[in-house]
């Protein structure tokens, strides 16, 4: 039993949860029961991701290859498990486990009766094994599968909450994001036009000697994913749908659809870029200019915005446009250095978004309150909720001994290596940005007059998954070591044929 | 009793479209439509017979439960399905390999296990159907 399992990891890995998701509407009356299954189906996940590490480990790096039905690679559909799919797959499940524990026994208040509550985590299940399948899948009309299943779970998230704002939000990201995986298919449908290939490393090869005859074909079909995946992931000047849905989505919500789903199409992303189109036809193209130009304006201005919003969600959710820029403008260095930072800061970010949505949640939830000015005093009613949120701060904020310090320490040296100043200062400037609209929050929280009012910290398990989240921004800065390495390794396989 | 004609009609007409239905899904493997397109044919039937027959009448040939039921585990038996040959060592969806008879081209019994696992997705696909059907109508009320 156990060697049929083992063997079968990388698939078990993505269906499991969606198994589970489909079990779970008929026992919706039993929400104990339901609650149980969707934490054993996150808690499997990530112990399926932390073999498959293991075993890539062992292997020095080389991957875990599983082929779908029997049929070998150019006709069948690969997963591989390999050094990206690994890291990936463990910020995933990682993530998921605290984020689904804050909603144990938490959800009807912001998502209703037990039958809505079932719902979410139906749909929180789906997203989670296509995010899972996004890591591991190496087959291009896979990933426009997998990106319709998480955009598709994500707006029912966005409009879990009953309320006009969240159905509104929802319909928003719903109109976009058909225009983004629209754009996702085309660019997808180029490329098997010009390859003949679904797999992505036999259209990689292909690519490299059919794009001569069709420089421009290539460059549409460039420009189609970079814009289709950016206006999933909300990069800089395709964000408008992100801060409304991010910040009327239940706290849970937000925090994974910000934390993951966002960055499981940037994943995709770097799968494009790097590993079909290549490094080499990435330079020729200039491409590398624009993926940095658009992570500079990216991370200005949606720290600008950040600054600029009063409540505490909307700031969270403009911060995480401002952070797509970051991860972009590590996409655009075109080094290890620069690309290791960005997987290392995708995710330290996600386990920080977490962090930070989960407790702006219980803090919204506690004392009803949404703008930041009337948070006075939150941090001595609400200790754990507001330390988790502190730390969450300095690691977003880039703090040596948190996590976001190493990422942002990489991608500044990558754009240093590239020759490229005007990142470096946007990474920097970001930085003093960020403190500018985080640090108000915290000020207010602990340094002003507390209001007389009986303001709690959560319950037990919202108070252990903050813990939990906390405790990795910390371990993840002050020892990153093998998840570090694990980077580098990505890193360096990405840009092998370069 | 004002729609008396088109209800006989209907009486007499859809469960012709129903058992065509079927056909479509079954036939799946071996011509044109498929589980997707029959099990539209399906649900059709279903939402056919709730606009002619009424709302009520309709929901109480396919009660929420049910179709709440065949929706997940419609799903559910594809993915059983793909896991037939993981105990004989073969990878996740696969048919051949698993062991399992792919039968004489060109007949019904041909495709080995895709003709059941069409059974789960037209299932899945008519319920849903009929399911958005039903929460449209509730909206309107």
């Amino acid at each position: 039993m156990t060697a049929l399992i083992r063997t079968n990891l990388p698939v078990l890995v993505v269906i499991a949860p969606l198994f589970v998701a489909f079990i779970l509407p008929p026992l919706a009356r039993r929400i104990r029961l339901v609650e149980a299954l969707a934490f054993l189906a996150t808690v499997f996940g990530f112990g399926a991701a932390g073999y498959l590490a293991a075993v890539v480990f062992a292997q020095k790096g080389s991957p875990f290859i599983y082929q779908l039905g029997g049929w070998p690679a150019p006709w069948g559909i690969e997963l591989v498990a390999g050094n990206l799919g690994v890291f990936f797959l463990l910020a995933v499940t990682g993530v998921s486990v605290p984020v689904l524990l804050f909603g144990r026994g938490n959800l009807t208040a912001e998502v209703g009766g037990a039958g809505r509550v079932t719902r979410f985590y139906v749909l929180y299940l789906l997203l989670v094994g296509a995010l899972a399948g996004m890591a591991v899948t190496n087959d291009l009309f896979n990933v426009y599968v997998l990106v319709e299943v998480v955009t598709l779970s994500c707006c029912g998230l966005v409009s879990a909450r009953r309320h006009p704002r969240a159905a509104e939000a929802a319909f928003t990201y719903l109109v976009l994001a058909t225009l983004g995986s629209a754009l996702v298919l085309g660019g997808i449908g180029l490329l098997y036009l010009l390859t003949g290939h679904l797999n992505m490393g036999f259209a990689a090869r292909e690519l490299g000697r059919a794009w001569p005859d069709y420089p421009h074909a290539v460059l549409m079909a460039v420009s189609f994913t970079i814009i289709g995946f950016g206006v999933k992931a909300a990069l800089f000047p395709l964000h408008v749908w992100l801060p409304d849905a991010h910040a009327t989505a239940p706290s849970p919500a937000s925090a994974i659809l910000s934390g993951l789903a966002v960055k499981g199409y940037l994943i995709c992303l770097l799968k494009f870029l790097y590993g079909v189109f290549g490094g080499v036809l990435l330079r020729e193209l200039a491409v590398h200019r624009i993926l940095t130009l658009l992570g500079v304006t990216g991370i200005i201005a949606g720290s600008i915005l950040a600054l600029a919003q009063e409540e505490l969600k909307r700031r969270l959710a403009y911060s995480t446009v401002a952070q797509v820029g970051y991860l972009v403008l590590g996409f655009g260095s075109l080094n290890v250095t620069g690309l290791v930072g960005a997987l290392f800061y995708l995710a330290s970010h996600a386990v920080i978004k977490a962090a930070l949505f989960l407790s702006a949640g219980a803090i919204q939830q506690a004392t009803g309150k949404r703008k930041i000015r009337e948070l006075a005093g939150v941090g001595r009613k609400m200790p754990v909720t507001m330390a988790a949120f502190t730390i969450g701060s300095c690691g977003l904020i880039g703090l040596p001994l948190f996590s976001g310090f190493i990422g942002k320490w990489y991608l500044l040296l990558g754009s240093w290596e590239a020759g490229m100043f005007l990142p470096v200062a946007a990474v920097l400037a970001g930085s003093v940005l960020c403190a500018a609209y985080l640090l108000p929050v915290i000020r207010a929280a602990y340094f002003a007059p507390a209001p007389e009012e009986d303001w709690q910290d959560p319950g037990r398990p919202q108070r252990l998954a903050l813990l939990m989240l906390a405790t990795v921004v910390l371990a993840l800065g002050v020892r990153p070591g093998p998840f570090l390495e694990l980077a580098r390794k990505a890193a360096a396989e990405l840009l092998a044929y370069y | 009793m004002r729609d008396f004609i088109l209800k006989r009609a209907a009486s007499l007409i859809l469960p012709f479209i129903f058992v065509y239905g079927i056909y479509v899904i079954l036939h799946g493997a071996v011509s044109p439509g498929g589980s997707f397109a029959g099990g539209i044919i399906v649900g059709l039937s279903f939402i056919a017979f709730s606009t002619i027959y009424g709302i009520e009448e309709g929901q109480a040939k396919l009660p929420e439960k049910v179709l709440v039921w065949t929706e997940s585990y419609g799903t559910l038996w594809y993915g059983l399905m793909g896991m037939v040959g993981l105990g004989r060592g073969v990878p996740f969806l696969a048919n051949k390999l698993a062991g399992v008879d792919p039968g004489t081209p060109g007949t019904l019994s041909s495709g080995g296990l895709i003709p059941l696992i069409g059974l789960g997705v037209g299932i899945r696909v008519a319920s849903t159907f009929v399911t958005l059907f039903f929460t449209m109508m509730e909206e309107e009320r």
